[in-house]
């Protein structure tokens, strides 16, 4: 296996499914690029401009460390770097905080009292885990990726209007149904609530990823039958969904979850940087929906 | 009676100073000249509440939250909006007079949240470690069981959970509407709550739940939503006021749980 050719372990990997493990046995040929190299083509093929006071950068790990494999993801959890880690990949491409914080490893909390914290830290550490962050300039691109991943992972992409992205014309369904259909193909668990009729008749779906103010649906409402969000606020767009409801308007809201809302998008972040990093693998991990609900 | 006068009379009894700056708690229908038929306490302002705390002949309304989807109940984000005009309506409709109590609500100790919250979950007052604490040690059980009884006890369709349900926990520390505390700490098991934001904050537990999971560190985060972590708190309100205000008939509206589930 060590001999493999550059096109055989390509041939291997490709042979291998989706769910198969990087052929680790590969990864001294395959660790042909740094991190840093392939942060620089992101930045260069991102079609933004990159703003240095953005979340987006490497939060653990250094730009001279040899790539073998990389792994896209909503949310860098501990059980997301594990099976990075099973699979031989070495750079992590997350769209939320790794270390508990919009700043990464809150001020107030000591690695050595926090063994979560110092866990996770040494995990990335022993590992030579690269974590970057892209967030901030992933949803800046257009077409919006979080919203094409969202359109492909649910198979939608025949009904996305041609004007307005976020904006789909789905077959005759009710906010009950509807609701299903995305608790099912998005996997989710616990973390879907929804305001409004269930009998509600749908057609017009707009979507919000990851966390929207009162603004952003105030103007996307009078376009759609239903909003499918990830997080808003409860006192701005749950009780403005809920009067516009009593008011009798056919209006309803699905609520996600962030995380679960953003990990369409990563997992187009893997396909779209396999445009441009040929040397080693990419692939896309989810961190699934963090939350359950009692059955009871 | 003027709303003017009870909104005067809650000034003094409450413990702390009024703070002029508050820019929560203040009229955000009517005024102080509205003559008030009855008081209707609830979470928030919904239309829904509007409507039934007039057919009860309440006319004054004392919520906690804001009336119109902002929390500086700033017109101008919704003034454009066709709702704000019908919901405006209704309030003239029914000559209702809104006065908030939030952050003076929030002030007081006991804070009534706290109080509404724990009888709501079914969380014994003689498990708090210290009053006002929010700090409960509770007889051993697992994150899945607590869970479910919360859930029953509350009512909450919608309340969201992360961590391992077979986790063995004891110590809960007590959060309400969006003040949750981090679920960080040594001393702390679960983390009972209303909203947070799930990432990007000053200490994202969702996050932090999981991988005290993935480690097998007990640690657990109910979220109830926030009118079922913060209505029940509004019958300790409606009674401190019928105390000082005996000539009118003052009440809980409740406005409930605003989601469902699916299937």
């Amino acid at each position: 296996m060590p001999s493999l050719s550059r096109r055989q372990f390509a041939a291997a990997l490709a042979a291998s499914a989706a769910a198969a493990p990087f052929l680790t046995t590969g990864r001294a040929e395959a660790a042909t690029v740094a991190a840093g190299e392939v942060i620089d083509r992101i930045k260069k093929n991102i079609g933004v401009e990159w703003k240095p006071d953005s979340v987006d950068g490497i939060k653990a790990g250094d730009a001279s460390t040899g790539i073998a494999g990389i792994v896209t993801t909503s949310m860098a959890t501990l059980a997301v770097l594990q099976q990075a880690v099973k699979a031989g990949a070495n750079l992590v491409v997350t769209a939320q905080p790794t270390f508990y914080a919009r700043t990464e490893a809150p001020a107030q909390r000591s690695p050595g009292l926090d063994p979560v914290l110092a866990a996770k830290q040494q995990f990335v550490a022993n590992n030579k885990l690269v974590i970057f962050r892209l967030s901030d300039h992933w949803r800046q691109r257009r077409p919006d990726p979080l919203v094409q991943g969202f359109a492909s992972t649910l198979g939608w992409a025949r009904y996305q209007s041609a004007s307005e992205a976020n904006q789909f014309q789905v077959p005759d369904s009710t906010l009950d149904a509807l609701a299903d259909t995305l608790k099912r193909r998005l996997a989710l668990r616990g973390g879907m609530r929804i305001v409004g009729n269930k009998a509600l008749a749908v057609r017009r779906v707009g979507f919000l990823p990851g966390t929207t103010p009162v603004q952003a649906s105030l103007r996307l409402l009078p376009s759609v039958d239903a909003i499918v969000a990830g997080e808003v606020r409860e006192w701005e767009s749950v009780e403005y969904v809920r009067d516009k409801a009593f008011s009798g308007e056919k209006k309803g809201l699905i609520l996600l979850g962030r995380v679960v809302s953003e990990e369409p998008g990563m997992s187009a972040c893997a396909d779209w940087l396999k445009t441009f990093i040929t040397e080693v693998p990419v692939r896309h991990i989810p961190a699934g929906d963090p939350y359950w609900r009692p059955a009871s | 009676m003027k709303a003017g006068e009870i909104v005067d009379r809650i000034k003094q009894h409450l413990a702390s100073p009024w703070r002029e700056t508050t820019y929560r708690d203040t009229f955000k229908s009517g005024g102080p000249d509205t003559d008030v038929t009855g008081i209707a306490t609830t979470c928030f302002v919904t239309m829904d509440v509007v409507q039934r705390a007039s057919a009860a002949g309440l006319n004054m309304i004392v919520p906690h939250e804001d009336t119109f989807w902002n929390d500086r109940d700033d017109t101008a984000v919704v003034s454009g909006d066709p709702l704000y005009q019908i919901k405006t309506d209704l309030l003239k409709k029914h000559n209702i007079v809104i006065f908030r109590m939030h952050d003076h609500m929030h002030s007081e100790r006991p804070d009534w949240t706290y109080v509404g919250s724990a009888r709501a979950i079914g969380l014994d007052s003689k498990y708090e470690t210290a009053p006002n604490s929010h700090r409960f040690v509770i007889p051993e059980t697992t994150l899945g069981a607590l869970a479910a009884s919360v859930k029953k006890n509350s009512g909450a369709t919608s309340l969201r959970v992360v961590g391992n349900p077979e986790s063995k926990v004891s110590r809960i520390q007590l959060g309400v509407g969006y003040a949750t505390p981090p679920v960080a700490g040594a001393e702390i098991d679960v983390v009972i709550s209303g909203e947070q934001q799930e990432t990007d904050g000053m200490f994202d537990s969702p996050e932090y739940v999981l991988d005290a999971a993935t480690l097998g560190i007990p640690k657990g985060w109910i979220m109830l939503g926030h009118t079922v972590s913060e209505e029940a708190g509004m019958l300790e309100m409606a009674r401190w006021i019928k105390g000082f205000v005996p000539e009118i008939p003052v009440e809980l509206v409740k406005g409930g749980e605003p989601f469902w589930p699916p299937r």
